[in-house]
């Protein structure tokens, strides 16, 4: 009987980890105490994460085929969906846990509402990843972009500045999902369908419409990952949202927007009328997104805008491989946004453990104070850094040798750029972690265990790092599965 | 024990003893029993390796395969073994003595200055013992952090400015210089295993050659090259333990090593293709010799006269590399042993004095050696060997140098080198001539019972070292021909 049953949610596995967390999230609401909701959380999510990692984990490591989903909602497993939404329903479980740790600074009444927040976020971001097409991806993104909004407003019962980023937040959403209308539309027009996939097999009857529409999906698409310039948001949101808002929009958000922009450039890079084009405005985006993210991050005098600021740096690097249109490019730029994902993790739910530290003087003497804490925020920085045997240096190393393959030099000139560039920022927050005597007169410290998932994101920072075959081996799987024949 | 079990124990062994003295940091006397130990176990380690190394034998250890085809490995060659017996020797006489000078200064907080200590000294012999560019590159940053917090051990405003002049311009050159250099290398050998001969020999057009050295030599910026210099003079004010690992155990010859491997293991023939910038970095380190001992002979702080005397040093061992002939590189390697025994020796006196005396000015040293003989009697010779007098050890490296510089015909390095040991006289010279000569200061001691023997005897030990390289020039010449000579 269970096993059959298991079997049965294997079949639907795309379905079930998309709606599991939406499920969690009413249920969440309607427990109403705080605690309950939490426990229902974190069971939703991890539901949803276990189905997912069994979907990328017999597809990209098994090699067996996962059946498309058309009950009601249409879905479809390519390479990077598979990988992706694995890595983000996992991180949303992980996120999950961590919430427990400051479950008491929000107002008790309202502790479940904002669970079903960031349950509702990483739902969406997994089905816009799942989504079979356009229409499909804007619906499941802008649901994941109003619940950050909604996290973000959250933080105005501890600071009214925070509506202002929730505000600012709204704002860019309802451009984006303009930009994202619209595109869809134009590719409608212009390559005769609205499934994603079908852009590399269709005939195109009008390129440049087509293109411009994708464009324009990308642009949507990189104002909600974050992307400089078009991270407006980004300063205010995340520097007075709370740590509730920056482990829901800066872990899941960005991670899931960023992961759903690879899966499109893959499918637009695989069109040989529009694929120059495309390459062309990712590259030109990734670059100025590392340059200025990195200049940022360097002047950057609170954790979350530092952090916000890096990862818009980080995502640069990702938009030029996933520009370079090749199967290493594609698992490169996998390998820098799951990077990018550990060091969020580590970083933030570091941080929520030292109750939420918001400035950088915060994180004075955290290495004594609490070495756990310390411990993951220090590994998620490393991770920021790019040090040799962490996951980032991974990603940036294939994406060197990626671009160094097909002769994109200055590609690499960035990537090394942007890594010195890290050096700077996340070698600030290691220096003030061990280096220097604590201001803090007492701070609102959660228990320990709390620190548990960034340690986990920690140990995923260094373990894959050192170790990586099985990691190099599902990207590139998840490469050759969306790619085909590309080298 | 087995060849592979020892290297093994010498990269772990000092960071477990790193995690023994903060374990045990109480009571002190066990702390040091510990570092002492752990330091002694390791050069014992390390002298059978270098041991057998002398015999033929290899082995090689992988740790990670963290990149396709590039595995973090380490490996005992004929190099690597006789620069991890020289650090871990040092490193020895090194932990007794900062040992000694925690007690003496009661320096705060010695148990992780120690461990610290110790784990330097790991991250130093993993670039002695790396077996190719991505380990060396990843050893190499594990030393800048290990020692990063030795410069920044005071804590207070100053410390940390020095520390992270330290931090940055050692990162930025390898991050900025040396990561492009491998990935470069990378992208024309398809791998960045060491091999005898050079891995780019005949693999590399003109300007790529030109172009990879000068990555090469400004990345690994522990060699002190200029512009990238600035780190060592910023790291003299740190705690005298920490000053000594740096300039003279495991940082300096961490570059040093690290230069000589780029020049016979990467390049090797290659280096004949990149003549221009070959000839660019002559001058360059060439002048910078000359000019770092000029400056250091206008430093009246002795730290800081050291410093840029060790910098003079250490760019010897870039030129020697740079003119491309095996001499040179035999030059450059006797260069990096003569440097640390000699570095060793006057970075270790300099600090005895200070704990003892609370002196570290040089006007202050005139007449000291009356009352502190073995201390002032090793820092006359070190001094000797640093400016290259006869039979010191860097008597042979520098006669090796100008040799090797007139057989490539660059009689004008020669003159470089000679001008510089002129130099070096000049601003050590006579400071040891005054401390020996000078009347004895009536009131020298900060306490009765002066120097204590833990002090003064690693101080001995090392200046004794300095006299080694006159019986074993030419086994070493022999010991290190593999390393210049292409497999065949």
């Amino acid at each position: 009987m269970n096993a059959s049953l298991l079997e049965l949610a294997r079949q639907h596995a795309l379905l079930l980890a998309v709606i599991a967390p939406f499920i969690g999230a009413a249920l969440a609401v309607v427990a109403g105490h705080a605690r309950v909701s939490w426990a229902i959380s974190v069971l939703a999510a991890i539901c949803s994460a276990v189905l997912a990692i069994d979907a990328g984990q017999r597809a990209l490591i098994n090699g067996a085929p996962i059946a498309d989903s058309v009950e009601g909602i249409a879905l479809r497993a390519d390479g990077v969906a598979l990988f992706a939404a694995a890595w983000i329903a996992g991180a949303l479980a992980v996120t999950t846990i961590a919430a427990g740790a400051f479950l008491r600074q929000l107002n008790p009444r309202v502790a479940p509402l904002g669970l079903a927040l960031v349950l509702c976020a990483g739902g969406g971001w997994i089905g816009a990843l799942y989504a079979q097409d356009w229409l499909g991806l804007i619906a499941a993104a802008s649901t994941a972009w109003i619940a950050s909004v909604a996290l973000a407003a959250f933080g105005a019962e501890r600071d009214r500045a925070a509506l202002n980023g929730a505000m600012r937040m709204l704002g860019a959403g309802g451009v984006a999902c303009a930009l994202l209308f619209f595109g869809a539309g134009l590719i409608g027009r212009g390559a005769g369908s609205l499934e994603i996939a079908a852009l590399e097999s269709a005939r195109i009857f009008a390129p440049g419409l087509t293109l411009t529409g994708v464009g324009l999906i990308l642009a949507g698409l990189a104002i909600q990952a974050g992307i400089a310039p078009l991270h407006l948001w980004g300063g205010a949101a995340f520097g007075r949202g709370g740590a509730w808002m920056m482990l829901t929009a800066g872990v899941i958000g960005i991670a899931g927007a960023l992961t759903v922009i690879v899966r499109v450039a893959a499918h637009a890079m695989a069109a040989p009328a529009i694929a120059s084009g495309v390459a062309a405005g990712l590259v030109a985006l990734g670059a100025i997104s590392a340059l200025i993210g990195s200049m940022q991050a360097i002047g950057a005098r609170s954790l979350p805008r530092l952090a916000a600021y890096a990862f818009a740096a980080q995502a640069g690097c990702v938009l030029i491989s996933a520009a370079l249109g090749s199967q290493a490019g594609i698992a490169a730029a996998l390998v820098q946004a799951l990077a990018i994902i550990s060091s969020a993790i580590a970083l933030f739910v570091g941080s929520a453990v030292m109750g939420g530290a918001q400035s950088l003087h915060a994180l004075d003497g955290v290495g004594r104070r609490a070495p756990l804490a310390g411990a993951a925020i220090t590994a998620g920085a490393l991770g920021l850094m790019g040090a040799p045997l962490t996951i980032t240096f991974l990603g940036r190393w294939r994406m060197i040798e990626a671009a160094v393959g097909v002769g994109w030099w200055w590609a690499a000139c960035i990537a090394i750029a942007a890594l010195l560039a890290g050096v700077f920022y996340g070698g600030r927050l290691v220096e003030r972690v061990y280096f220097r005597r604590s201001s803090a007169v007492a701070d609102a410290q959660a228990g320990d265990w709390c620190a548990a998932p960034a340690l986990i994101a920690a140990i995923c920072i260094t373990l894959l790092g050192v170790e990586p075959s099985l990691l190099l081996r599902a990207v590139g799987a998840a490469g050759a599965m969306i790619m085909g024949g590309a080298p | 024990m087995s060849l592979e079990f020892a290297l093994a124990f010498m990269l772990i062994g000092p960071a477990a003893t790193a995690l023994l003295v903060l374990a045990l940091s109480r009571p002190p006397g066990l702390r040091d029993v510990v570092h002492i130990g752990g330091a002694l176990a390791v050069a014992a380690a390390a002298l059978f390796v270098a041991s057998a190394a002398g015999q033929g034998e290899t082995a090689r250890i992988v740790l990670a395969r963290p990149l396709p085809n590039v595995d973090l490995a380490f490996s005992i060659e004929p190099l690597g073994a006789l620069m991890g017996a020289l650090i871990s020797v040092l490193g020895f006489a090194h932990a007794a003595h900062a040992a000694g000078i925690v007690r003496a200064t009661q320096e705060k907080a010695p148990a992780r200055l120690m461990a610290f200590l110790s784990l330097a000294l790991a991250a130093a012999m993993a670039v002695a013992f790396s077996a190719n560019l991505f380990s060396l590159f990843v050893s190499y940053q594990a030393l800048i952090l290990a020692t990063f917090p030795l410069v920044a051990h005071r804590g207070d405003e100053d410390a940390r400015r020095a520390a992270r002049t330290y931090l940055a311009t050692l990162l930025a050159g390898s991050i900025g210089l040396l990561l492009p250099a491998l990935v470069w290398t990378y992208a024309i050998a398809g791998a960045l295993d060491f091999q005898p001969g050079g891995m780019l020999a005949g693999r590399v057009d003109t300007f790529t050659a030109n172009a990879l050295l000068v990555l090469f030599v400004f990345g690994i910026g522990m060699a002190a090259t200029p512009p990238l210099h600035r780190w060592l003079a910023a790291s003299s004010n740190a705690p005298n333990p920490a000053v000594v690992s740096i300039h003279a155990v495991t940082v300096l010859p961490a570059g040093g090593i690290g230069l000589l491997k780029v020049f016979a293991l990467v390049f090797g023939g290659a280096l004949a293709e990149a003549r221009i910038a070959s000839f660019a970095l002559l001058v360059l380190v060439g002048v910078g010799m000359c000019v770092a001992a000029l400056i250091a002979l206008s430093k009246q702080d002795l730290r800081e006269r050291l410093s840029y005397s060790c910098m003079a040093q250490s760019l010897a061992v870039a030129m020697g590399g740079l003119l491309a002939l095996p001499v040179g590189l035999f030059a450059a390697a006797l260069q990096v042993v003569a440097l640390s025994c000699a570095a060793a020796t006057l970075t270790m006196a300099v600090g005895t004095v200070a704990a003892a005396t609370g002196r570290t000015s040089v006007a202050d040293y005139a007449g000291l050696g009356r009352v502190m003989p073995w201390t002032f009697a090793g820092f006359a010779l070190a001094s000797a060997s640093m400016i290259g007098l006869p039979p010191f050890s860097g008597a042979w490296a520098k006669l090796w140098l100008i040799t090797a510089a007139s057989a490539a015909g660059l009689t004008w390095a020669a003159g470089l080198a000679a001008l510089a040991a002129v130099l070096t006289f000049a601003h050590l010279g006579p400071l040891a001539a005054h401390a020996l000569a000078g009347r004895a200061p009536t009131d020298a001691f900060k306490r009765p019972d002066g120097a204590s023997i833990l002090l003064a005897a690693p101080v001995i030990f090392s200046a004794a070292a300095t006299l080694w390289l006159l019986l074993l020039a030419d086994p070493l010449a022999s010991f290190l021909a593999p390393i210049w000579t292409p497999a065949s």
